[in-house]
């Protein structure tokens, strides 16, 4: 399988991947950190909302 | 109703299992690869189709812009297919979640930029002051600029989002209408039933601008940069 996607997808397609995309892949690598940023973000807040379960409006 | 209204837009499961990668691959198996000197007839018109839209959309770059050729087309097969099929009833359009629109912009744009400021640094910077600018202007003009350039991504994804799930609340709604007011009214059930009809009639334009216009904002971004 993995020499058919070899001849059938690498080998016509590697100028785009290692030359033309050059850019592009820097471009998702700041999108994947980006999306690794929002979701420690969001972890951290539940977490930080689970450990405090006192409700934030106290009972005046 | 509020909850079957928003239901469309959920990522489908099917037993638990998150079928939304096929849903997203399968536009793929409408484009048949061609495998011969003359092909059979589907493959024949989108051929012709694909070259059509790839010489209207790649004339204005220069030899490196038209490196991109086969990144752009393939966006804007991908972007109009996955549109269209949305159109049928109960499908779900990968188009419709932010998620995906922003994976598709923000490489995109990010490529084009740091392709500007690779092979052309100083036509890149340049591009942060228009040209005629008075003196006392320039500090805040080129504040707007940069933050007008960091937009463009959020523009595209957002654009392209709100289009199409905007598109199809407005054919749920009024559906949703039509049927409501087929017990109270038939001339008025009729009338909203037209305006059902020329909103799918829209919607089948709306699917095909969009995609265009993603994809004619990403050549545009790449031929200031390339």
């Amino acid at each position: 399988m993995f020499q058919s996607l070899m001849i059938n997808v690498w080998v016509p397609m590697k100028p785009y991947y290692t030359q033309v995309y050059q850019e592009i892949w820097v471009g998702m690598g700041l999108m994947s950190l980006i999306i690794y940023k929002i979701r420690s973000a969001d972890k951290r807040a539940k977490a930080l909302k689970g450990s405090s379960p006192a409700p934030a409006h106290g009972h005046h | 109703m509020n909850e079957n209204l928003f239901a469309s837009f959920i990522t489908p499961t099917m037993m638990g299992l998150p079928i939304v990668i096929l849903i997203i691959m399968f536009p793929s198996m409408l484009f048949p690869s061609t495998t011969r000197l003359v092909n059979n007839r589907l493959v024949s018109i989108q051929q012709w189709l694909i070259r059509m839209t790839t010489k209207q959309m790649m004339t204005i770059h220069n030899k490196k812009g038209q490196t991109w050729a086969l990144m752009l087309i393939s966006l804007i097969m991908f972007i109009g297919s996955t549109n269209l099929l949305g159109l049928l009833p109960h499908s779900f359009t990968p188009t419709t979640q932010l998620s995906m629109n922003l994976g598709m912009a923000i490489p995109l744009w990010a490529g084009t930029v740091i392709l500007g400021f690779r092979h052309k640094t100083k036509a890149s910077l340049a591009h942060f002051l228009p040209q005629g600018t008075p003196l006392p202007l320039i500090p805040m003009l080129v504040i707007i600029e940069t933050i007008s350039l960091f937009i463009q991504p959020m523009a595209l994804a957002v654009r392209l989002t709100a289009n199409i799930t905007a598109g199809h609340l407005l054919i749920h709604l009024i559906g949703g209408a039509t049927l409501a007011l087929m017990n109270i009214s038939m001339t008025t059930a009729f009338i909203t039933f037209v305006i059902l009809v020329l909103l799918t009639v829209l919607e089948f334009a709306v699917a095909l601008i969009q995609a265009y216009v993603f994809t004619l904002l990403v050549s545009l971004y790449l031929h200031d940069n390339a």
